[in-house]
């Protein structure tokens, strides 16, 4: 279980999440949905520490942070620094010795290859192979479909409900709804900082339908495309 | 671009030059004090420096911006003004050949690019502890001969302080490998304490330092078995200087290294008993520091 009580976080005079309360609970995936700037990359920050804010998070392992397995929109790579070298490092910094990597390497990435030469997509898979080798207990996945190949699409898809299945919570962020609708057992809407609402599954299609009608409006007409 | 640089590091671009210059002047001076083999060191300084104005991304970005004969002007340029300090230096101790030599090597080595190879990685001893030492070896591959070649050649001239000067080359290229502050990422992922993360990264570096330095400190106690001790105390003032850097780094974190501490780590230099208030008090200011990313 994670718990974020009226978590609020201000840059200046800048008031970037209001008042956030969520409940995650164990063997559940959730979706945090919303436009750029809407606070979700601020969210994710602030739950795994890496912002000051006002509020709480809670949860059962504690400290949360060294069981968070944390997937940013953009990883950042070292010039010289080979892919199971950075696996390497990710796992001794939660005192894993990882053993097995070759055979654990689904992606087929070329791990003997300095990281800062792989492509946006390759990684992206190598920091979430990274955090999958942690053996972690909560996941923050920041835009993982993002750059990615379709064939590993289905993949990551996989991945997230085997999670699901190991009672682990993933919190999940994406701006292609269908791959959210395909993972996620709840969706909580972000609008300019404020958590705009919970749906269910069930509810998944007229989310959909809400947000596209809210995004596109009569902007398409305004181009006067001819 | 260094005139940034000074002013993100919060030193006006003027009393950076003066500073940077005063260095030069004071390193290379003791340089050549210290050993008869310092105008290769200033060689192969000034060679690694023209290695990085090589490098392929740069120069073959220059080559998209400018026409054939700019480039070729403006590399020549860039290697002339970089030899130019080192072959002062060079004339003032009046090693004229060596000058020349540089001067000559700049500008032919003005027409190539060096070509990384991407896809092979080039191994290290370090693997099972990324991330500082794989990668600074990597970056520093080209000067790590040199505390060898030195040792040898000064085993083969029987000249002990070259050898020991050597050894601490190596510590002080080790220096380098904790220059910059990580990605906070890398500090946050650590599911340990700030004095466990500091204690970890001292052994790290106490570890790794001493494989460098082990081939030149076994040979020069072979060789001069009555020196024992001095030798390993010297190994010890070496491993000192880097748990300082360490620790300086951490003091700093997540900003680069600061006027401040370069001052306070500048004065062990000439006062090395200062280290012991020096090591205390950063231990102390990182891991208040580290508190902000490992709670």
């Amino acid at each position: 279980m994670i718990r974020v009580k009226e978590l609020n976080k201000q840059f200046g005079d800048n008031h970037v999440l209001k008042n956030i309360n969520l409940d995650f609970a164990n063997g559940h995936v959730y979706g945090i949905v919303g436009e750029n700037g809407a606070g979700k990359t601020t969210l994710f920050r602030c739950i795994a520490g890496l912002e000051d804010y006002q509020g709480t998070v809670s949860a059962e392992c504690s400290p949360l942070k060294n069981h968070l397995g944390l997937l940013l929109p953009e990883p950042f790579f070292f010039a010289r620094i080979t892919g199971k070298e950075y696996i390497r490092l990710l796992c001794h910094g939660r005192g894993i010795n990882v053993r097995d990597v070759e055979r654990r390497n689904i992606f087929d990435l070329p791990l003997d290859q300095y990281a800062s030469t792989y492509s946006t997509g390759m990684k992206k898979k190598l920091a979430l192979t990274a955090i999958l080798l942690q053996e972690n207990k909560y996941y923050i996945l920041d835009e993982p479909f993002n750059g990615v190949d379709i064939q590993s699409n289905i993949i990551l898809t996989e991945i997230i409900n085997k999670l699901r299945a190991l009672n682990k919570i993933v919190i999940v962020s994406s701006h292609i709804f269908s791959t959210l609708s395909d993972t996620c057992d709840e969706i909580h809407l972000l609008r300019k900082g404020e958590q705009i609402k919970t749906v269910q599954q069930q509810d998944f299609k007229s989310l959909e339908a809400e947000m596209k009608a809210n995004t596109i409006g009569n902007k398409i007409e305004q181009l006067d495309l001819k | 671009m260094a005139a940034r640089r000074l002013d993100e590091l919060g030193i006006p671009p003027v009393v950076g030059y003066v500073l940077g210059a005063g260095s030069f002047i004071l390193v290379s001076e003791y340089l050549f004090y210290r050993t008869e083999f310092a105008k290769y060191v200033v060689i192969l300084a000034a060679l690694s420096l023209l290695a990085k104005t090589s490098e392929t991304n740069r120069t073959e970005f220059l080559k998209t911006v400018f026409d054939r004969n700019k480039f070729r002007n403006i590399r020549i340029a860039e290697n002339g003004l970089i030899c130019l300090p080192f072959c002062v230096l060079l004339l003032y101790h009046r090693a004229l050949p060596e000058a020349i030599l540089l001067l000559t090597g700049g500008v032919f080595l003005s027409g190539f690019t060096l070509k990384s190879n991407r896809s092979h990685a080039l191994p290290t001893p370090f693997y099972h502890r990324p991330f500082e030492f794989p990668v600074g070896f990597r970056n520093t591959v080209y000067l790590l001969p040199l505390p060898y070649v030195l040792t040898a050649i000064g085993l083969s001239v029987d000249n002990l302080n070259l050898g020991m000067f050597a050894m601490l080359l190596v510590f002080l290229i080790a220096l380098t490998y904790y220059a910059k502050p990580e990605n906070q990422y890398f500090v946050w992922t650590y599911s340990t304490t700030p004095a466990g993360f500091i204690f970890e990264k001292l052994k790290t570096a106490t570890l790794y330092a001493a494989l460098l330095a082990a081939p030149i400190v076994v040979s020069l106690i072979l060789f001069y078995p009555q020196q024992t001790g001095i030798i390993l105390l010297l190994g010890l003032a070496g491993l000192a200087f880097l748990w300082t850097m360490v620790l300086a780094k951490y003091a700093a974190y997540p900003n680069e290294l600061n006027l401040p501490e370069g001052i306070l780590m500048a004065f062990c230099i000439y006062f090395p008993p200062f280290l012991l208030v020096l090591i205390p008090f950063f231990y102390s200011k990182s891991i208040k520091k580290l508190h902000a990313f490992l709670k």
